[in-house]
């Protein structure tokens, strides 16, 4: 059955009346969206260069929190915690990234009586560190990558227990994360010099120069699940994702079911998905993220403790709201649906629009939207950020937007992802959109060969097809023909803006 | 009314002639050795309607500080206009030294690796500037000494901007 039925806000049972979103972007405006629907009042938080941005513009009511630099404005607990008191919010919802998955923040949020709409602080601070959480991870019986369960400052400790794994290996950060703070080392002779620049890039980043080592896995693919669970020791799994498309360890692209997944393999992954939320006493919505060998083998890698980026491609294909399901697990209600009624539909694919040179070595992009004209019709939902003339700001992650298709099967998912892609415009600055539509138009991914190295690969050193150059020159004399004629007031020989009454001939439209 | 186009994309500059055509509403375009023929219509200032030979696209044009952007059918193009990149040239002649120590997007300077009066080999960090969470090492163009610094920690700065000045050490 399809599980449309989640939870009503029934009469007696208790709803915010008001959330603060921590966040700016389209994941504020996501969240914003969801809370209107639920005729949940929303207070917006905006840093001085986003005094104008689609999230403020879309909330009930908005909060100024400082300068543009993030300490001063949206990782500022105390300042987020005062618009809270200020405008009685009585919870906070911090998106992803940010204080996304910060524990003190969480803990701060219980202390000024401010409901943390995520999972609790402790949770979040053992799933937050490697090694606690592969430990917590394997007494449950969910299989780990075979490697220390300790950080360790003996070298000897690394390179025996490298000898015994068997080169490569790949040492980490116990704080790590996002791909910082690892080496993948593939002899003896590398291993100390990794040893110390790991141990000092750690530092640097997290403050915390604590290393482990892992086995490391040959092009594995990323296939994560996403879990719910509410205060009554209630715990589902929504199925997966697959998110093995990426590019210096961030996801760009990313798809459910996954192309690599038999139902048998699903149903070991999803139980092994709640096991995990169980042994950590997760509640909320979490995302189990597993890698898996070429063998159909799935280790844990991780679990993050907050709603994901891609989170938009589950709730297509289960028909689910996922923040409508944060917010009511937040408020204390139960879920209201078990593991066999929920049942996955067709195919779902995002990809993540990020302001991003892709002729430049994918250099950030800030500045401003000169025009924008966004894709829509069947089965294209987009979550954005931005507006025509909205000045994308240099402080904050590239990410613009996130475009979703929804078809009954792979191949018509990536067709529709082609045609939306083709028909996304945004002008002023550079995105990655020519680059993603060459990825989904490649062999390599209408075959669903998509593993963690995949843009190394077949795209390293990408240039974009210039195939169509000479219909760019043309439009560019062409719209400066329009623009000379209109701004000379030559009107009766030009072709002036479009008008309904002009007869096109044998235009094909 | 004809017209004649260098419009530079990538690094390939081509010649656009603009011919009129039968109507108002077409033209004659020959690039390098093609000749096409063209109809066209503004829809609105950003986009343009255009049916060359016989296939109907949907154009978008927008002016960036170098040029404009055009989008066809998903495909972004830069396209420059070399007249006037030549104009603005001649007016701050930045475009023409290699070696200057600008940002390549717009950022906020996070490090300064140098002093003023020091010796540089060509390669060597200068300026560490930082936007949308990724950092860029500025480098030294040649081998010199460090003349002048001309920013500061924190300060916002543009493509073009000359964050650090150097007096090139000639070989002798």
């Amino acid at each position: 059955m399809r599980v449309g039925a989640t939870s009503v806000a029934l009469p007696g049972l208790t709803m915010f009346k008001k959330v603060l979103i921590a966040n700016r972007g389209e994941i504020a405006v996501r969240i914003i969206r969801t809370c209107r629907e639920m005729g949940i009042q929303t207070v917006a938080v905006y840093s001085e260069v986003d005094k104008t941005a689609l999230h403020v513009l879309e909330a009930d009511e908005a909060v100024g929190l400082g300068s543009a630099e993030p300490n001063h404005s949206y990782l500022n607990i105390d300042r987020l915690l005062a618009a809270a008191r200020k405008t009685g919010a009585e919870a906070i919802h911090p998106g992803y990234g940010f204080l996304a998955e910060n524990p003190v923040f969480a803990e701060r949020c219980r202390q000024d009586g401010v409901i943390f709409i995520g999972p609790p602080a402790q949770a979040i601070r053992d799933l937050g560190n490697k090694t606690v959480a592969r430990t917590i991870m394997s007494r449950a019986g969910v299989p780990v990558i075979p490697g220390l369960h300790q950080t360790s400052e003996d070298l000897q400790v690394f390179s025996r227990e490298a000898e015994r794994l068997g080169y490569p290996i790949i040492i980490k950060a116990a704080a790590g994360g996002g791909g910082k703070g690892m080496r993948t080392v593939s002899d003896l002779s590398d291993l100390p010099e990794a040893f110390q620049s790991c141990r000092s890039e750690a530092e640097k980043a997290f403050g915390d120069g604590s290393l482990y080592l892992e086995k490391h896995l040959e092009s594995p693919r990323h296939v994560e699940f996403q879990i719910l669970a509410d205060s009554f020791g209630n715990v589902v799994h929504l199925f997966e994702r697959e998110c093995s498309i990426q590019r210096r360890h961030q996801k760009i692209i990313e798809e459910t079911p996954s192309p690599a997944l038999t139902s048998d393999l699903r149903r070991q992954m999803g139980q092994a998905a709640v096991a995990a939320a169980r042994a950590s006493g997760y509640v909320n919505a979490g995302t189990v993220e597993f890698l898996l060998d070429r063998d159909g083998n799935f280790y844990f890698l991780e679990v993050n403790t907050r709603l994901q980026v891609e989170h938009p491609i589950t709730e297509v294909t289960t028909g689910l709201d996922l923040v409508r399901c944060q917010l009511e697990i937040a408020a204390g209600q139960a879920l209201t649906f078990r593991q066999e009624e929920i049942q996955p539909r067709g195919w779902a694919i995002e990809c993540r629009i990020y302001a991003e040179d892709p002729e430049a070595q994918f250099l950030p992009s800030p500045g401003k939207i000169l025009t924008l004209r966004e894709p829509s019709g069947p089965g294209i939902r987009l979550d954005s950020g931005i507006r025509a003339g909205f000045e994308v700001p240099m402080e904050y992650d590239p990410i613009l937007s996130k475009l979703i298709v929804y078809a009954e099967n792979r191949e018509a998912a990536r067709q529709r992802m082609i045609r939306a892609l083709e028909n996304y415009v945004i002008l002023g600055i550079n995105t990655t959109i020519p680059f993603l539509l060459e990825v989904f138009k490649s062999a390599e991914f209408r075959e669903g060969r998509t593993r963690t190295d995949f843009i190394d690969r077949h795209f390293e050193g990408w240039k974009p097809d210039r195939g169509k150059a000479d219909l760019a020159r043309i439009a560019f004399a062409a719209h400066d023909r329009c623009r000379v004629r209109t701004s000379t007031g030559e009107k009766a020989s030009a072709p002036d803006r479009l008008s309904p009454w002009q007869t096109l001939g044998e235009w094909r439209l | 009314m004809a017209g004649r186009y260098e419009l530079k994309i990538g690094d390939e500059v081509k010649t656009l002639e603009w011919l009129p055509g039968e109507g108002p509403d077409q033209a004659r375009v020959r690039i390098s050795e093609a000749e096409y023929s063209v109809r066209f219509q503004a829809v609105d200032d950003h986009q343009i309607l255009l049916q060359v030979g016989g296939r109907t696209v949907q154009a978008f044009v927008a002016g960036g500080a170098n040029g404009k952007y055009v989008f066809i059918e998903g495909g972004v193009y830069r396209v420059e206009e070399l007249d006037q990149a030549r104009k603005r040239k001649s007016r701050g002649g930045l475009d023409e030294t290699p070696a200057e120590v600008t940002p390549p997007m717009p950022a906020v300077v996070v490090r300064l690796l140098v002093r003023e009066g020091e010796t540089v080999a060509k390669g060597q960090g200068l300026v560490v500037v930082t936007a949308m969470k990724m950092e860029t090492t500025l480098k030294a163009p040649f081998d010199g000494v460090v003349k002048q610094i001309k920013t500061t920690l924190q300060a916002k700065v543009m493509p073009g901007d000359q964050l650090v000045e150097i007096e090139e050490r000639k070989a002798s």
